[in-house]
């Protein structure tokens, strides 16, 4: 089997508030990498629940160290009424400029409802410009995340698991079968030979290779992907192809 | 790609990247079978169970039933599963304390069950009453009286199976041998501690751990590597995670080797 690029799209850098495990900066994170032959990352900030927009700006120095560019950054977003981020257009250009692919939101943390009346503006938009949306604040919270699909059914969007690892199938296979836009990493979801299941079922265009790191390392998720019994087009697609495609896709 | 962990020539990392084993079977000393309420499983049953072993190089997986747990099968169904795949399958009997007569009448056939029956399980954080109650005394003498292993469901903090009373009944029963279930999980002080003050009883297993990072690399370093059994709870969880979970911790390969399949070699044999 040949190797393949794998494009973490699940990862978090910089230190948290509360002594949580970090990756302190880009030297370190792409040391890990690095050791466990990983070509590229998706990076969020680890504290982007105590501040959108200070660690908006955190990612940006972040990527500026990053010389090999490696790295691709997440925005954190926040409700249009407050006037804390620019209109759409403005957004995704400043997204663009910063080397910025996706974005993210933290409403259960910055405290208010993630529906069409607080992200309309914004997540339309989003939707419009195929510009992937992480959903990794929903991470074992179904009953919201079913509300706010419901809400934004062309997003382009990607659930992250943080929270579990004992298999969501009765929660995922729902959203995969309903939204075309739904797309899931593979962190945390650890039920044998799983991931082809779930790529049979609903195509392998629908999952990416995700870490979950600093939580969990690179080296178990590659390793469970590589033996999962998919073809040699498929395994590619998730290791990093899909994630890949996702980016380019973005109209920013 | 080219100097990470995978590409190490000769290593037990680049053997399961290249061919998905290496040169040693491994043992998943936490297994179940069957279905279960919580979660939807495609592959629960011994034949799925078994390919995927065999495709990931595990050469034994210790099951308990679900259904055994909960009291709606007993441990002669274990048995008889083991029988259809005698080359891969073991079983650890199920221990419900609200079913003291199933515990009596099933230990009584544990010698006929062998070499399939290996040792005893118990589940007392879903049974809801501690190891050192009295309902558990009867199994817990068997073990004593035989060596033989008990895998506990362990958690941190549980008022069932946490540290403390782990401690207190791997003290109390020195002849049986304690494997910790998820390594009494986010308590790893008392990890520590269930090894380092107990008489040389206790192993504990990772169910839930491997991929976490650093978790195992602070065990060894707590414990020593010869202290630590691996598992993975199928089929709740892929051997190739678990297994690159145990390789992309950053121990020595002795230290791989060791809790993949020496320890238990230690404990039950090379043929058993």
């Amino acid at each position: 089997m040949k190797d393949f690029l794998f494009y973490d799209c699940n990862c978090r850098l910089g230190a948290g508030s509360a002594g949580e495990a970090c990756l302190p900066d880009v030297q370190t994170l792409v040391s890990e990498m690095d050791y466990y032959g990983v070509g590229k990352a998706l990076i969020r900030h680890t504290n982007i629940i105590k501040g959108a927009l200070t660690n908006n700006e955190r990612i940006s120095e972040f990527l500026h160290e990053d010389k090999e560019q490696r790295l691709c950054g997440v925005w954190c977003i926040l409700p249009s009424q407050c006037d804390e981020i620019p209109a759409p257009d403005v957004f995704f250009s400043q997204m663009k400029a910063a080397r910025v692919g996706a974005v993210t939101l933290s409403p259960f943390e910055h405290r208010y409802v993630p529906c069409r009346l607080t992200l309309s503006k914004i997540l339309d938009a989003a939707a419009e410009r195929k510009v992937p949306v992480l959903l990794d604040a929903f991470a074992g919270k179904w009953a919201e995340l079913y509300a706010f699909m419901k809400e934004f059914p062309r997003l382009t969007c990607i659930y992250l698991e943080s929270v579990g690892k004992w298999g969501s199938d009765r929660n995922l296979r729902p959203l995969l079968e309903n939204y075309e836009g739904f797309h899931m990493d593979t962190a945390g979801y650890w039920v044998p030979e799983g991931i082809r299941d779930l790529a049979e079922k609903y195509g392998a265009r629908r999952i990416l290779y995700g870490s979950g790191l600093p939580r969990y390392n690179h080296g178990n998720g590659m390793l469970q992907l590589r033996h999962n019994g998919l073809s040699e087009e498929d395994s590619a697609l998730i290791a990093g192809e899909n994630l890949n495609r996702l980016l380019k896709g973005a109209e920013l | 790609m080219k100097n990470s962990i995978w590409k190490k020539p000769g290593s037990i990392a680049e053997a399961y990247w290249q061919h998905g084993h290496a040169d040693f079977p491994v043992y998943d000393m936490h297994g179940h079978m069957g279905s279960h309420y919580a979660i939807y499983f495609k592959r629960c049953e011994p034949a799925d169970v078994v390919a995927h072993l065999k495709r990931a190089g595990v050469k034994r997986l210790v099951f308990s039933h679900h259904e055994v747990l909960w009291g709606g099968l007993r441990n002669q169904k274990a048995y008889e599963m083991c029988r259809q795949f005698p080359e891969h399958l073991r079983m650890y009997v199920g221990i419900n304390p609200h079913f003291p007569e199933y515990i009596r009448e099933d230990l009584a056939k544990f010698e006929q069950w062998a070499p399939y029956a290996v040792g005893l399980k118990f589940l007392a954080g879903y049974h809801k009453i501690a190891v050192n109650d009295k309902a558990y005394q009867y199994a817990l003498d068997f073990a004593q009286e035989r060596g033989l292993p008990v895998l506990n469901h362990t958690w941190g903090g549980c008022p069932f199976n946490g540290g403390p009373i782990m401690l207190e009944v791997a003290q109390k029963y020195p002849e049986a041998k304690f494997f910790m279930g998820h390594s009494i999980y986010g308590d790893w002080e008392y990890a520590r501690k269930v090894v380092t003050e107990s008489p040389g009883n206790v192993w504990l297993e990772l169910t839930a751990i491997p991929g976490e990072r650093g978790i195992i690399e602070m065990l060894v370093e707590a414990v020593g590597s010869e202290r630590i059994l691996y598992g993975t709870d199928m089929p709740w969880f892929d051997e190739f995670q678990g297994i690159g979970g145990v390789l992309s911790a950053k121990i020595s390969e002795d230290d791989m080797r060791n809790i993949l399949y020496r320890n238990a070699e230690r404990i039950l044999g090379e043929n058993w």
